[in-house]
């Protein structure tokens, strides 16, 4: 019993807005992968480091950002930060709770693919002269990436998607944001909502398509 | 045989042509059940009690409709963004969500005459000075993804092109980024503004000025093709301003002062 008519022309008209917030969703997602990345490769060294406080500060990060759902976090980002004062944009809010989660599960993807570095390559590294620093830089770090480099892509694919949760904080110039306010304003929500879906699609099935490419290119042996 | 098997055919297809004539009214009807999308986190015209009931202007209105009718009501929760995929779907026969009668949504769905018209009013956080709407100008504005106000301060500040317009998904949200100052301030129907001042719940804000627009006048929704049921809402809006039941509900829910006129000075609808 679904009784609608679909106006594609009406909503092919909004397309240009979509593609904006589209860039905007790209763009979230890309930042939140870099400083997640750099955040991760920290929270893993703090694990490694022995000291019980930066382990402590390591573990309950990675526990918290893989334990609750997202939206909880984009959430608190926004209005659990604002009660102590601290206001944060919808587009920053977003961007912390994103990066938030993202750092989280990278960590974790980092220790798996640690795991799978033999300690003896540090070893050989140290009596090669190299300082516990260097070894880590040049040897172990090297082969931890290229082990963590699907799950990185897949990390990617969830923060593009993660940005639709940016409505409960107010963001409406993402993908889903445009989206959402375009359908308040037209009501024609299939229409449109499957444009964005289609769009969604291709953006990540882009990310994943080039991950491949780039991933045969780095891995070379 | 054959005249046998035509006279079946023909009989078959009467059958199935008179079921395909009844209408969606007729529908409700045999069914005996009328089911309407309500949003229930718009105070005072959905919410629930403290026992998770669906109360509310909107929750008597769909009522009275079912009463009306004489069937059982279903109250469907139904949040703003999904007003439309729920009655598309089928989930829902008539919305009774508080819903603005814009020309650009009435493409897509069939509207009876308004049923209520809002005042709005602007709300300010602790510490925003000014006391006009015109004192809002470049100053950051919030409220409800997709509203009538929420469209209205859009497009105003694009016309100043000055300032930021934030939408949240609810009233609550809205109101809660207010009082921690996230926002100066928004726009909320009359109603609503002071059902929050009052509650106390949020520090520090205060109403400064009726906002300067066009009355948000609301109507009954459903199917755009389905004639037979608009038409019934319609007199059904009638007759509940003219039993006097309009002025009973508003006094009930939202209480001091006269109900807005529900038509438009020198224009027919």
């Amino acid at each position: 019993m679904f009784d609608y008519t679909f106006q594609w022309r009406q909503a092919y008209a909004r397309l240009p807005q979509m593609l904006e917030g589209a860039l905007v969703t790209m763009e979230v997602a890309i930042l939140s992968m870099l400083i997640g990345v750099a955040l991760a490769v920290m929270l893993t060294l703090f694990r490694l480091s022995g000291n019980r406080a930066l382990s402590a500060v390591a573990t309950s990060w990675v526990e918290v950002a893989r334990n609750t759902p997202a939206l909880f976090q984009i959430y608190m980002a926004h209005f659990g930060v604002a009660s102590f004062g601290l206001y944060l944009s919808p587009y920053v809010s977003l961007l912390v709770g994103i990066t938030f989660n993202n750092a989280g599960y990278l960590a974790e993807n980092f220790r798996g693919a640690l795991k799978a570095i033999p300690d003896t390559q540090t070893r050989a590294a140290r009596s090669l002269g190299m300082t516990g620093m260097q070894a880590f830089r040049y040897v172990v770090l090297p082969q931890m990436l290229r082990i963590a480099f699907l799950p990185m892509t897949n990390q990617m694919v969830w923060a593009i998607l993660m940005t639709s949760l940016g409505v409960t904080v107010g963001m409406n110039i993402d993908l889903y944001g445009v989206t959402q306010d375009l359908n308040a304003l037209t009501f024609r929500t299939f229409e449109l909502f499957a444009i964005a879906a289609v769009i969604f699609y291709l953006i990540t099935k882009a990310i994943t398509l080039s991950a491949r490419l780039i991933a045969s290119r780095l891995f070379k042996y | 045989m054959t005249t046998k098997t035509l006279i079946g055919a023909a009989i078959a297809f009467a059958c199935l042509a008179g079921a395909a004539q009844a209408d969606k009214l007729d529908d409700i009807i045999a069914s005996g059940t009328l089911r309407c999308a309500v949003t229930l986190d718009f105070p005072p015209m959905g919410m629930r009690d403290e026992n998770n009931n669906p109360i509310g202007f909107d929750v008597d209105y769909c009522n009275d409709l079912a009463a009306a009718l004489g069937v059982d009501a279903e109250i469907v929760d139904t949040p703003f963004p999904e007003r439309i995929p729920a009655l598309m779907s089928g989930r829902v026969d008539v919305g009774v969500a508080s819903t603005s009668d814009t020309l650009e949504r009435a493409k897509t769905v069939g509207f009876s005459v308004p049923y209520y018209a809002f005042e709005n009013s602007v709300v300010v956080a602790e510490g925003v000075e000014g006391d006009s709407w015109d004192d809002m100008r470049g100053k950051t504005i919030g409220a409800t993804a997709g509203t009538y106000e929420a469209i209205w301060i859009e497009e105003r500040i694009a016309e100043w092109g000055e300032g930021t317009f934030r939408p949240y998904q609810t009233q609550a949200d809205v109101f809660l980024a207010l009082s921690q100052g996230q926002i100066d301030a928004t726009v909320s129907t009359t109603e609503v503004a002071n059902a929050n001042v009052d509650s106390g719940n949020y520090p520090g804000i205060s109403i400064i000025a009726k906002a300067p627009m066009v009355p948000d006048y609301v109507a009954l929704f459903t199917m755009r093709n389905e004639y037979g049921l608009i038409n019934y809402l319609n007199l059904f809006v009638n007759q509940q301003v003219r039993t006097g039941r309009y002025a009973e509900l508003f006094a009930k829910w939202i209480g001091e002062g006269e109900p807005a006129q529900l038509t438009v000075p020198n224009a027919y609808r």
